[in-house]
């Protein structure tokens, strides 16, 4: 008796018997829906299994299925199992992915009770998939990019004026899409223990630059290209890390750079209402606002460089 | 894909049927066999792990003695017996009552199944099913066929010997008493699309044309009108036989 078994006659004790005596089998099915969108189902305790057997229904609608796993189709709210060479009573157990199981007692060939999916595991539709990927690249810059913030507000400190603030913002957006578009289709990669560290230079060299010069020089929107560059390969490792669904891939990639480019352009526009707004014109804004916020941004820039080197 | 073609074959399932699978139909002495028990159709099954909610009696009986076939609970194989002598050992399992209910279509249509042509289903469809199912472990050359067994309610008792090439003769008996008109089928485990069906006579017996050796499960299914409490309309009866020859 192999260890499966035993787990599975584990259950059997575990859920208890039936109410009334039956011809309990040795077979026990898990089926599990998991947050990417697919199910992928198990059984043990028997040699006879026949795939093509299975009747899987998502809200009563018959999947075409000769395998134990499948993707979620979209919209889907029910589940039912039903396995028509099972002579004899055996265990289901059902569970969303990070939710506790469900389970129940199958009389041989009869179907399951319906089983409910959590929203986790049925694909968003195309509208959701872009509301959610929206939020989540604007929330990657504002509150939790406090590396690419501090970039952007180097950008903005140098000089408030619309049409400078624009070619670099332009310049950052193009080049990010860029590298986030390659390494998310796989055309690119750099690995991270590069890619923070030189994203904490770009920091630190943008403010450097504002405490030594005051205008927008011509090599700033060329150096600003290159470190969106940079800062495009530091989203796609987010954006890899969160996944994105094979269905919708485009338009969840799309919505990600959007999201993160609203959230830039909401950095820039908060720093000009806070601050530029009222003091920009002042004489001493410079010198006693621009010098010194570069100047700690610098100091973070360079101390984050060598804390990501390090580590 | 393997097992593709047993969709083919069958499709569905009003009653199942149960009989014992043992580790061995031709055991040494001294040795212990494993006992299966399993329930499906076509004599392909499931396994059924043992259930003292569902045992009424499981028991070994040689020439010498009867002896109770012991196991452990949620397990299969079911029981293991060891064998002490030569001759015929017969394993029987006698179970409790099992409730169920066809829909009617599927009761009419398991009554012409099962052969039950004298079963009104106009009674109702509610049903307490028990099972009767014994194998033959054969030690040495003997080829006396075993008796009735005298638990059974149904049971289907070999008159010749089942070890032989010759056609094999039954006796189906209700109670000890004779079961006549009953269908009664020999299904061959290797080949399961190689069944031999025959009715008994008006004395229970039939006679059973098995065209090749190997391993034969021998089934019949027995019907009658339930008693006024049950709370059931029918009482079915299920019994088996598997031996190798």
């Amino acid at each position: 008796m192999g260890v499966r078994h035993v787990r599975a006659l584990i259950l059997i004790f575990a859920i208890g018997s039936p109410i009334s005596a039956h011809e309990i089998g040795t077979m026990r099915v898990d089926v599990v829906f998991h947050r990417d969108h697919t199910w992928t189902a198990t059984v043990i305790g028997t040699r006879r299994f026949v795939p093509q057997a299975i009747d899987i229904r998502f809200d009563g609608v018959k999947v075409a299925n000769d395998r134990l796993s499948g993707d979620i189709p979209p919209h889907a709210k029910t589940f039912t199992w039903r396995y028509s060479r099972a002579y004899s009573t055996y265990a289901l157990s059902l569970r969303n992915e990070g939710q506790s199981a469900a389970r129940q007692w199958i009389e041989s060939d009869a179907a399951s009770k319906t089983f409910v999916l959590s929203r986790a595991v049925v694909p968003p539709t195309r509208l959701e998939t872009i509301r959610q990927y929206l939020a989540l690249g604007f929330t990657h810059i504002l509150p939790e990019g406090l590396d690419h913030i501090l970039f952007v507000l180097g950008m903005f400190l140098l000089t408030a004026r619309v049409r400078d603030v624009l070619a670099q913002v332009t310049a950052f957006t193009l080049a990010h899409s860029i590298t986030l578009g390659l390494m998310m289709y796989g055309a690119l990669s750099v690995s991270p223990r590069i890619v923070e560290p030189a994203i904490a230079l770009s920091i630190a060299y943008i403010a450097i630059e504002n405490v030594v010069t005051a205008q927008l020089k011509p090599w700033r929107v060329a150096i600003v290209f290159c470190f969106g560059l940079l800062h495009g390969l530091g989203f796609a490792g987010v954006l890899k890390e969160l996944g994105l669904p094979r269905s919708q891939f485009l338009p969840a990639l799309v919505s990600f750079n959007v999201g993160v480019e609203a959230g830039q352009l909401t950095v820039i526009a908060a720093a000009f209402v806070l601050f530029a707004y009222w003091w920009q014109s002042k004489n001493w804004y410079r010198r006693r606002f621009v010098v010194p916020a570069s100047a700690a941004i610098g100091a973070v820039g360079l101390l984050w460089a060598v804390q990501r080197v390090a580590s | 894909m393997r097992y593709a073609w047993l969709l083919l074959i069958s499709v569905n399932l009003f009653g199942h049927d149960f009989w014992i699978e043992p580790s061995t139909f031709h055991p040494a002495v001294g040795q212990t066999v494993m006992l299966g028990l399993r329930v499906g159709q076509d004599f392909i099954g499931d396994p059924v792990a043992r259930s003292a909610q569902l045992i009424d009696a499981f028991t070994a009986r040689d020439a010498r003695r009867e002896q109770p076939v012991n196991g452990f609970e949620n397990r299969d194989p079911a029981g293991f017996v060891r064998i002490e002598r030569d001759g015929v050992a017969v394993v029987a399992y006698r179970s409790k009552a099992n409730f169920v209910e066809l829909p009617p279509q599927k009761f009419a249509e398991y009554l012409k199944l099962e052969g039950l042509d004298w079963i009104s289903d106009t009674r109702g469809h509610r049903e307490h099913f028990f099972r009767y199912a014994k194998t033959l472990l054969r030690t040495g050359n003997t080829s006396s066929p075993p008796s009735h067994v005298r638990d059974f309610r149904y049971d289907i008792v070999p008159e010749s010997d089942p070890w032989s090439a010759k056609p094999l003769r039954v006796r189906l008996l209700f109670e000890g008493k004779a079961a006549r008109g009953v269908l009664v089928t020999a299904i061959h485990r290797d080949d399961p699309s190689l069944r031999v069906s025959a009715r008994a006579d008006a004395h229970g017996r039939a006679t059973l044309k098995l065209p090749k050796g190997g391993v034969w499960l021998i089934k019949s299914v027995y019907m009658i009108e339930a008693p006024k409490d049950s709370g059931v309309d029918w009482e079915s009866l299920w019994a088996s036989v598997t031996f190798e020859r």
